[in-house]
């Protein structure tokens, strides 16, 4: 889950890291000037914030009323903000590139350093050096400290990646977070209080929306990608990436099946291989969502733990199902059960 | 990694997937001795008896494996007790483990060398031998293909196909498809090519490249092997699935063309249907 620059920012303060002084504004209401001049940042969670307009220097009162109130009105790559953070600017000398992110290979945490930050780094990318934590001395000597911080930081916070760019020398001699990204790691949400008012989980499963027309559910995230590869693969266009996750229920799998109906599609597909998920409470969910919706077609196919009392439920009210998962696919694709 | 011979412990054996699979092994022919639970008032179940630690475990039914179902926030835990007693296998069914705490449990069970296979995976098989794990035992017909794959459904799905349209499988590995897991494609690769199996088959997703590292790591040692690879996520939506790491990190170096080009390189043919995995 990423987070939001100004609870980052925060988090980063609190560990003991220099960040310009700052205030959220989260409506018009609220729009107040307290230190000209000032940075107004908008609060997406999106990168590419300052290519995109989404940061604005107000020199004088005027600009920072009509910045802040444009910032809270405007998306950011398609993304509301959640609010605009006002930041006191700062007088840069240089500009570094500092990331810490749990590396897959080597299963430890690394660090990401560059003399060349801002944003321009997508250009600098050859100049960005890597380290272990245990090479920190390799770093320049002021750094140093800042990198055992955000160690402190990362670990204490659960976090994935800590990404500061730029991370800054002040004229003052000062070393400076202009900017926070934070991912936490979803699966350590039960002991980070602090981001539980974040996370707003409006489903039991994982939901993305695409821009096809074939509605996807399936449990298990590689079996509900390879299946949306086959849709497009024999021409079809998948609506959606759905995964039920390991071990869903009737109740999920109906909820499930309900959103992919209010996008108004005519045709899903279902591809159950049951491990831990018994293909017996999917078939229930199907038969009482059929019920109600006979004119979405349905294509499923269903097979693994409890598959035989799966199949005699949807026989028994007349569902059809395949055994095959690709014979299902270009069916779906076809719009009909050949 | 497993032979049929182990002595097995179901670590969140009371649980209701622990309970359900624990009779399905049982049934497949897997060895479990016993199980462990926090829950004090359940004896046994399915007639094997229920432990409250995995140090009983050790000395009183010399348990060498253990299978957890224990959840994510108690899993680290459970997992440090079961190396500390000196179970040498660890199969973690389990999802949701912190990343963090990951990082901590594979530290300490290389230190004490012990096999770790997952988190978040479906386990081992042997068809016809043994199963540790919670694969549907129907998909997984013997034979001589080998499967080590980074996705449970999709490790059933191939294993489902290779077994009713070809030979059938030696052995099925699932290491699981989260960041951090404790057996790497590299190792599993080495292990199952002393089976001798016919061909090998690696499941992997869109994100990262440890897979396409660890086969070319493998080719390097001198290993010549029929190797070939089916992907999942060539329509994963950019930035989504892969939104755990920064665009600085990984670059392109997640997506499916890059690891296909690599592969080409090193002539491992990448299958971008099921179907066309026969052969």
């Amino acid at each position: 889950m990423k987070i939001h620059e100004f609870v980052g920012k925060r988090i980063l303060k609190e560990g003991g890291i220099s960040v310009p002084e700052s205030y959220l504004i989260s409506n018009d209401r609220e729009i107040e000037v307290k230190f000209l001049p000032a940075v107004l940042k908008s609060q997406v969670l999106v990168g590419g914030r300052m290519k995109a307009g989404g940061i604005l220097f107000a020199q004088n009162k005027d600009e920072f009323l009509k910045f802040s109130k444009k910032l809270l009105h405007k998306k950011i790559m398609g993304e509301t903000p959640y609010g605009v953070l006002v930041e006191k600017m700062v007088n840069i000398e240089k500009e570094y590139y500092l990331s810490l992110y749990i590396d897959r290979y080597e299963k430890e945490i690394k660090i990401l350093f560059s003399h060349f930050g801002g944003i321009d780094i997508e250009d600098n990318k050859d100049k960005i050096e890597r380290h272990s934590l245990s090479d920190i001395q390799k770093l320049p000597k002021k750094i140093q400290p800042i990198v055992q911080k955000l160690h402190k930081i990362m670990k204490e916070k659960d976090l994935t990646l800590l990404e500061i760019n730029p991370l800054v020398k002040t004229k003052e001699g000062n070393i400076m977070a202009l900017d926070a990204v934070l991912h936490l790691d979803d699966n350590a949400i039960f002991r980070q209080q602090w981001a539980k008012k974040f996370v707003h989980e409006e489903y039991p499963f994982h939901f993305v929306k695409l821009d096809g027309d074939i509605g996807v559910i399936g449990c298990g995230a590689g079996i509900v990608m390879a299946t949306m590869d086959a849709i497009s693969l024999y021409g079809g266009k998948p609506a959606n990436f759905l995964d039920l996750g390991g071990g869903a229920d009737t109740k999920t799998t109906i909820k499930a099946l309900e959103l992919l109906k209010s996008l108004s599609l005519k045709n899903i597909v279902l591809n159950i291989f049951g491990g831990i998920t018994k293909c017996d409470e999917i078939a229930k969910a199907i038969v009482s969502f059929k019920e109600k919706n006979d004119d979405i077609k349905l294509f499923v196919r269903i097979t693994g733990t409890n598959e035989n009392e799966a199949k005699k439920i949807l026989k028994e009210h007349n569902i059809h199902f395949f055994d095959d998962m690709y014979e299902m696919i270009k069916s779906a694709v076809k719009g009909d059960f050949i | 990694m497993i032979n049929g011979t182990e002595r097995v412990c179901v670590q969140g054996i009371t649980g209701k997937y622990g309970s359900f699979h624990t009779k399905k092994m049982l049934k497949y022919g897997t060895n479990i001795v016993c199980g462990v639970s926090k829950n004090t008032k359940i004896k046994e179940i399915e007639h094997v008896p229920v432990l409250h630690n995995m140090y009983d475990a050790v000395e009183k039914f010399s348990c060498d494996t253990s299978i957890v179902f224990v959840p994510a926030k108690f899993a680290k835990d459970a997992i440090f007790e079961a190396i500390d007693a000196g179970i040498k296998k660890i199969i973690t069914i389990t999802e949701h483990i912190p990343q963090m705490d990951m990082l901590e449990i594979y530290k300490y069970a290389k230190s004490k060398n012990v096999t770790f296979v997952g988190p978040n995976c479906p386990g081992i098989i042997l068809p016809g031998v043994s199963k540790i794990g919670i694969m549907p035992e129907n998909a997984f017909k013997p034979g001589d293909v080998a499967i080590i794959s980074k996705s449970g459904t999709l490790m059933y799905e191939i294993a489902n196909f290779i077994s009713k349209k070809s030979t059938g499988i030696k052995i099925g590995i699932g290491l699981g498809g989260d960041p951090i897991i404790g057996t790497s494609v590299y190792e599993a690769l080495l292990y199952v090519s002393k089976l001798n199996p016919r061909k090998i088959i690696i499941i992997s997703e869109i994100g990262g490249n440890e897979e396409i590292l660890d086969v070319e790591r493998f080719l390097n040692k001198g290993y010549n092997s029929n190797i070939q690879f089916f992907f999942a996520g060539r329509t994963a939506p950019k930035g989504k699935r892969m939104g755990h790491a920064g665009a600085i990190v990984e670059g392109l170096e997640g997506t499916i063309e890059f690891k296909e080009k690599k592969l080409e390189n090193l002539n491992i043919p990448v299958a971008k249907y099921i179907e066309n995995l026969l052969g």
